[in-house]
């Protein structure tokens, strides 16, 4: 009750959930042009996902194709027939594909399109978990992974995340109603998962994990020492917050304009001048200003076991390597996949680090 | 439904609200009210509170007290204090009952020795404080103590004398007592003084020295005032203000009491503050003491008329007082934010749909990279050219953000220098045969440049609008210009409420802020011709003289208005349907014209412009940053005819070379552009045009 009438007030004044501001990137988060000077290893329109074998070798997931990535060269392993939304490899080395309202385990002449009683609509993450179940995340149960602007104009919170036996034991329902469900680990003290209407990660049954976040968090990868990357595959800027408030603007939007050119954030931006422009992102004297407000933003952390973001990398506003949404780390380097632009990027672990300021040590 | 919306935000003066906060008289805003609480307050619990009976006294201790807040309100605006007005006050009374009791002289007589009296009294005052620099409080702390301690010798010495006294002087009475068209004399008088305080004030050099002294001392003395002199007038201003009021109550009371004006640099302070001028000095009015005097008269009145104790009633004016204080200085600090908050009222616009300008369309505004060739001229070196003009010798000239007009040299343009330094933005430019130079600065008007390089003032205000609350006889964004057969110079203002440094602000109101003017040579006068224009930016002479085209640019509109002839008067668009921001338009050498789009419309942006009430809410919750702004990043050249055809359209796809464009010239064979957000100037060599055009105008001195 009490709360009601808090939400009621922050209403007014612009408090709590209806406050339109978003957190800045200071700390972990200090930009730097990391993402932008990565050196590419393939450009290929229509990169979505990549997983590591447990055999380190590198498969990417591009269009209808797994490729796999051997220096900057890609051989393809097979092809679909629909575009893949996930990709990842079981301990025992079979792939598992996902093809938007399927997954397709290798092996396995029957794809499996349900699971808990209800179809899958928008898989966009697939990991495995230390018992050999695959954790699948259905971001939303009214659109398709391509539509997911629509989900967040609507502000849809119908995804879910599952468990499922490749062995075709039972499947479990995880969490329910989230608000797109984007990438999920397995870590130490359950299932963390991103919720990517809500900038945050929340344990899988048990609430939040963190605060908000930047960005709108994707897929999440392990690293070594129970940490993880992030990928965030778009930075925030308030007017987005603002139309989720303005219900008649956001419906006409949706009604009569194309989805590439809402208000929204982006995977990738700047080539086409019909998309909306903010009066930060006016070019002065020819430059863009870095830190106008985004369109789209590449943007990657590195967290550890506790949840607490180490170091970052990113490419800022008016770069092309954004639409950041698996980020792994092998050995000493970091590879990182940038929807956006269609990349796959590689950049030296040692070189975050210095760039972030953390000298000496392991993280 | 649409119709009730343009409607509504055609006639409702949404745009009143910020402009009228934005006034200074609207400082007084706080002390107003609280008279009027005052005011309302004692007379729902007193009857006749506000009656003529009551008015009269009422009024007569008003202008009583009126007269020492006077002089006090000005000796605080110039920074300093007066605590010995109630000393100079008994002082003077006893003189004034003196003169006319005990020595028997006339009205006039009396009147004049008190004043001079009060005059000298304030002296000292200002002899100590204003050339010895002492300090205000203690030098009138120790004046009053002085003075007190005289008035209370001679008082015994010469009271009973005075008493014993009834001199028959009926111009004396006539001052305390009487009355003239029913108003007490009192009131007349400082009437009369009150206007001419104000005037003193607000339009007088004087008065604007005082305020100057007020604000910032160091910077008044730096800038040469008189610093001394002007502090040291003020206190003897006190002086004979203390002195007036002395006489009027002497003419009224004829008591030379021992109390008399015990207490009275308190009450005065308080008057003071409650109608707001700050003890700091630097800011007051005439209007705002007047509103405290009243104020602490009617709170004293009506709490005497409730029968409060003193003791109460000194309690609830303290209190008020504090109150008081504490709400004008939070206006007084956040009345800008209040402003900011209100100022911007989006109106309704509703464009016809843009014509596509996908490549390979077929239509005539498709993309293409007629610009990707465009050579620069001073890349990184000209900041912010919005116009370029070329004059007989092929010399390049633009205009730069520091207020200059920047010269490039014939042939290659490598070599520049600052031609001349105007200040302000100088945007839209027109040059004539003889090497003179027009230019609207914005900010400033419009000025001349003449050929031997000296700079003069052509306009910098028009006739001011009867229903306007902006001064809109001020130019504020003056921003292109063309001269006319008969010399008349024409010339558009986008905005008249917001300024060169804030005018992308203007596109979130698309509102008919703009206008265009005429300057006349021949008479020198100046006159607004057309109202209520959507950002008129570009103006060229049409090809018969009489008739000229414009821009209208958040309206995405070009228009024909014809000056002269027999259609003068009439407007009528002749392209309506840009898929753009047009910006200036320049003649073409075939007889056509080129047109520069500096921006380009998107699908949100144009049904931003059908929701005003979206925009409005957005320019309140987001910061400017963030707002939602016309795409300025590309731009492209248009040829248009006369008529409205579009002859051919020049795109440099990605912004690569040519971001922004606002402007281009063209000149023997090449066309050179300018942009206001760029750092360079473009060059083009244009096909199958003649070789030999030139853009120069025929101007008359």
């Amino acid at each position: 009750m009490l709360e009601f009438v808090g939400q009621m007030i922050g209403g007014l004044i612009g408090r709590g959930g209806s406050s339109l501001s978003v957190p800045i990137l200071d700390g972990a988060f200090k930009p730097n042009n990391l993402l932008e000077e990565a050196e590419v290893l393939l450009e290929r329109p229509g990169l979505e996902d990549m997983a590591l074998a447990p055999d380190g070798s590198l498969l990417a997931a591009a269009g209808a194709e797994v490729l796999a990535i051997d220096g900057d060269a890609a051989k393809l392993v097979e092809r679909h027939d629909g575009t893949i939304t996930a990709l990842t490899v079981l301990r025992d080395g079979r792939r598992v594909v996902a093809l938007g309202d399927r997954i397709v385990i290798e092996g396995q002449a029957a794809p499996l399109t349900e699971a808990g009683g209800r179809r899958f609509k928008a898989i966009t993450a697939l990991s495995v978990m230390a018992d050999g179940r695959i954790l699948v995340c259905d971001a939303s149960a009214r659109y398709d992974g391509d539509k997911w602007q629509y989900d967040l104009m609507t502000k849809g919170r119908s995804g879910r995340l599952l468990a499922l036996d490749p062995a075709g034991g039972k499947d479990e329902l995880l969490q329910n109603d989230l608000a797109w469900a984007f990438g999920a680990m397995e870590s130490g003290n359950g299932v963390l998962l991103s919720e990517s209407w809500r900038h945050r990660l929340r344990l899988a049954g048990r609430g939040d994990a963190t605060g908000e976040l930047p960005g709108y968090p994707a897929r999440i990868t392990p690293t070594a020492d129970g940490g993880f990357w992030l990928s965030l595959f778009s930075g925030r800027a308030q007017i987005v917050e603002f139309v989720l408030q303005e219900n008649s603007f956001r419906r006409e939007m949706m009604e009569t304009i194309d989805p590439k050119y809402w208000i929204s954030p982006a995977l990738s931006s700047g080539e086409d001048f019909l998309e909306p422009l903010q009066s930060g992102g006016v070019k002065h004297m020819g430059i863009l200003k870095p830190w106008a407000p985004p369109r789209s933003y590449g943007l990657a952390v590195r967290c550890d076991a506790n949840r607490n973001p180490l170091m970052s990398v990113h490419s800022r506003v008016g770069g092309a390597n954004h639409g950041i949404v698996t980020t792994l780390e092998r050995g000493s380097e970091v590879l990182a996949l940038s929807k956006g632009a269609g990349r796959l990027l590689r950049m030296d672990l040692q070189a975050i680090r210095i760039a972030n300021g953390i000298t000496g040590g392991t993280a | 439904m649409n119709t009730l919306v343009k409607l509504r935000y055609r006639f409702w003066p949404d745009k009143i609200f910020g402009e009228l906060l934005q006034k200074p008289w609207m400082e007084t805003a706080v002390p107003l009210l609280v008279l009027l609480g005052v005011i309302a307050f004692f007379s729902a619990r007193i009857d006749n509170f506000i009656s003529v009976a009551s008015m009269s006294d009422t009024l007569r201790q008003a202008c009583e007290l009126g007269f020492v807040v006077l002089g006090m309100s000005i000796v605080l605006i110039v920074g300093g204090i007066d605590l010995s007005v109630g000393s100079i006050y008994a002082l003077c009374n006893l003189l004034a009952l003196y003169c006319v009791n005990v020595l028997g002289f006339g009205m006039v007589p009396a009147v004049a020795i008190t004043l001079v009296a009060g005059g000298l009294l304030g002296a000292v005052n200002g002899v100590l404080i204003g050339y010895l620099r002492m300090r205000a409080f203690l030098t009138t702390m120790v004046t009053l103590i002085v003075y007190k301690a005289a008035n209370d010798m001679l008082n015994a010495k010469i009271g009973v004398e005075i008493s014993a006294n009834f001199p028959d002087a009926p111009a004396w009475d006539f001052l305390g007592m009487g009355t003239f068209l029913n108003i007490p004399v009192i009131v007349w008088v400082f009437g009369v003084v009150a206007i001419a305080g104000h005037i003193f004030l607000t339009r007088l050099r004087a008065g604007w020295h005082v305020l100057a002294i007020g604000g910032n001392r160091r910077s008044a003395y730096n800038t040469g005032l008189p610093v001394k002199r002007v502090v040291a007038l003020s206190y003897v201003a006190s002086g004979v203000f203390a002195a007036a009021a002395a006489i009027f109550y002497a003419s009224r009371l004829a008591s030379p009491g021992a109390d008399t004006g015990k207490g009275m640099e308190i009450v005065v302070l308080t008057a003071a503050i409650l109608g707001g001028i700050r003890l700091g000095g630097g800011k007051g009015s005439v209007m705002k003491a007047m509103l405290g005097t009243l104020i602490v008269l009617l709170l004293t009145n009506g709490m005497l008329r409730m029968a409060m104790s003193a003791g109460a009633s000194r309690v609830i004016l303290a209190s008020i007082l504090l109150l008081a204080a504490l709400l004008d200085i939070r206006w007084f600090k956040n009345r800008h934010k209040a402003v900011q908050e209100l100022y911007v009222s989006p109106g309704y616009m509703e464009l016809p749909p843009p014509q596509t300008a996908a490549r390979g369309s077929g239509s005539p505004y498709a993309l293409n990279d007629k610009l990707r060739g465009v050579e620069t001229i001073g890349l990184g070196e000209v900041e912010a050219p919005e116009d370029v003009v070329l004059d007989a010798d092929d010399n390049l000239y633009c205009g730069n953000r520091h207020g200059d007009i920047i010269r490039f040299f014939a042939p290659d343009y490598r070599r520049q220098e600052v031609y001349a330094h105007i200040g302000g933005q100088p945007l839209g430019m027109a040059m004539t045969k003889d090497g003179t130079l027009f230019v609207c600065v914005g900010g400033m008007g419009l000025y001349r440049v003449n050929a031997d390089r000296s700079v003069a003032k052509v306009t910098d205000e028009t006739n001011r609008s009867l229903l306007s609350i902006i001064d809109d006889s001020r130019l504020r964004l003056a921003d292109d210009l063309d001269i006319a057969p008969d010399g008349r110079i024409f010339f558009s203002e986008a905005t008249v409420r917001y300024e060169m440094h804030e005018w992308p602000t203007d596109s979130l109101e698309a509102r008919g802020n703009g206008r265009i003017i005429c300057y006349d040579p021949r008479t020198g006068k100046t006159s607004t011709v057309l109202r209520n224009l959507v950002f008129p930016n570009g103006i060229v002479m049409a090809s018969d003289g009489q008739s000229l085209l414009f821009a209208e640019s958040w309206a995405c509109r070009i228009s024909r208005y014809w000056f002269d002839g027999p259609k003068k008067g009439t407007v009528e668009a002749i392209i309506d349907d840009l898929p753009g921001y047009p910006d200036n338009l320049n003649r073409a050498s075939d007889g056509h014209y080129w047109l520069a789009i500096m921006g380009v419309r998107s699908p949100v942006f144009d049904l931003a412009m059908k929701r005003p009430a979206f925009r409005r809410r957005m320019s309140k919750k987001l910061p400017g940053d963030e707002w939602l702004a016309p795409n300025l990043n590309t731009g492209c050249i248009v040829k248009i005819s006369e008529t409205g055809e579009i002859l051919d359209v020049m795109w440099d796809q990605g912004g690569e070379n040519h971001p922004m464009i606002t402007s281009m010239r063209e000149h023997r064979g090449h066309l050179y552009i300018g942009g206001i957000h760029n750092n360079r100037i473009g060059r083009l060599k244009l096909e199958d045009v003649a070789s030999d055009f030139v853009d120069l105008k025929v101007a008359h001195a």
